[in-house]
């Protein structure tokens, strides 16, 4: 939505609550995976997913092949409740753009932000429209 | 130009997330929440489930408008009201848009799922409107209706209204599924009972497991919102009265009650 300005100084009704931003945490925890992703740092990669994601994040570091990219950016975000999605794009000169969506929970949730935050599902989305995409 | 457009051919803004419902419900009971959407007791309550209306009025635009394209020799009245829909819902997602920055969000902070989507793909739009109109409009009534509610018991008027100005609408999207769903299959008691069967898998579809039930019936809990401690339906609710003004039957809404589902146009 185009931004509209200091809504303080605009008559009528004003938002009754704020944004949730990104827990800092939660976004440290993704750019440590991403960057693992583009070193192929497999042991890292694979320590970051829970047993339920770790065959699709094994698979996804098996199609990035370490060296090929350099640029990571992060696409999009958004949350279920207390779990972040990212999708984020790697790009470099001699390989294919590459876009993955994942989910991180954070383990032991108790309301502090001592928890790890880990994969909980991965997606590659390259070459295809979205994970709609059956 | 192709027709009956699958789900991933919809065109979403690139840092939208869009993630199939079986996965959003995966991730909210790993969370120790009930699968099927944010329930009103909690924290995020108003913010997931104005985000799944303005998803949902977002897809119902578009099936509107495929309805029109998909359908080129249904009658012309037909065309002008599915056209008169797609105005209708435009308007309504602008509406919840807006709804979302007042409450302290935007459209793309929670996923948007394929689920209403996967719900308008009938190739007769006697079962085009029924499942649309009559099964996903109903249940617009039923969410609405609850969202008034509880804005009233909030003291927020900016809610209450826009959100009964939008269910005005509904009440007639679901009128003229019912009249088209009636008149596309006269004289053809198959092709009805078809458009029917359609229809009765979206309703069990937003059974939710059997759990809904009628707002006097419906079990209260106390929540804090906007903040005010106010008592609250545990679940999504019938909205009989909106229902009966939309032209469901009593009968039909003594169905939906005790089973949810296996509702007969009248």
């Amino acid at each position: 939505m185009a931004e509209l300005g200091n809504r303080a100084n605009v008559m009528g009704p004003q938002p009754i609550a704020r944004i949730v931003e990104p827990p800092p945490a939660m976004i440290t925890a993704a750019d440590a995976l991403l960057a693992a992703l583009i070193a192929g740092r497999r042991a890292e990669i694979e320590a970051a997913a829970d047993p339920q994601a770790r065959d699709a994040m094994r698979m996804i570091a098996d199609s990035v092949k370490p060296g090929a990219y350099d640029k990571v950016t992060i696409i999009g975000q958004a949350r279920i409740a207390k779990h972040w999605y990212t999708k984020a794009r790697l790009t470099g000169r001699t390989a294919k753009p590459f876009t993955l969506q994942f989910r991180l929970g954070q383990e032991n949730a108790d309301g502090n932000d001592g928890g790890r935050w880990s994969v909980r599902e991965a997606t590659n989305l390259t070459e295809v429209r979205s994970a709609w995409s059956k | 130009m192709q027709r009956m457009l699958s789900v991933d051919k919809l065109a979403r803004p690139e840092d939208h997330v869009l993630v199939p419902a079986e996965r959003t419900r995966k991730a909210r009971v790993e969370q120790g929440l009930t699968p099927n959407g944010a329930m009103p007791y909690e924290e995020d309550f108003l913010k997931a489930r104005l985000h799944g209306i303005c998803a949902g009025e977002f897809q119902a635009m578009e099936a509107a408008g495929r309805t029109v394209f998909d359908f080129p020799d249904a009658p012309w009245e037909f065309q002008l009201d599915m056209a008169r829909q797609v105005w209708d819902e435009a308007r309504h997602a602008e509406i919840y848009m807006k709804l979302l920055d007042y409450v302290g969000s935007f459209y793309g902070e929670f996923p948007e799922s394929e689920v209403l989507w996967s719900c308008t793909q009938a190739e007769d739009p006697a079962a085009r409107v029924a499942g649309i109109n009559r099964g996903l409009e109903g249940l617009a009534c039923d969410v609405f209706e609850q969202l008034i509610r509880l804005a009233q018991k909030m003291g927020d008027e900016v809610i209450e209204r826009s959100v009964d100005y939008v269910l005005a609408d509904e009440i007639t999207h679901v009128r003229m599924g019912s009249k088209w769903m009636r008149k596309l299959t006269e004289g053809d008691p198959e092709r009805f009972k078809k458009a029917q069967d359609f229809q009765n898998n979206i309703d069990d579809l937003f059974n939710f497991g059997g759990t809904r039930t009628t707002v006097d019936k419906a079990g209260k809990i106390m929540q804090h919102v906007n903040g005010k401690d106010i008592e609250i339906d545990q679940g999504i609710t019938i909205a009989r009265e909106a229902r009966l003004l939309a032209g469901f039957t009593e009968e039909e809404l003594e169905r939906l009650v005790r089973g949810f589902g296996k509702s007969q146009a009248y």
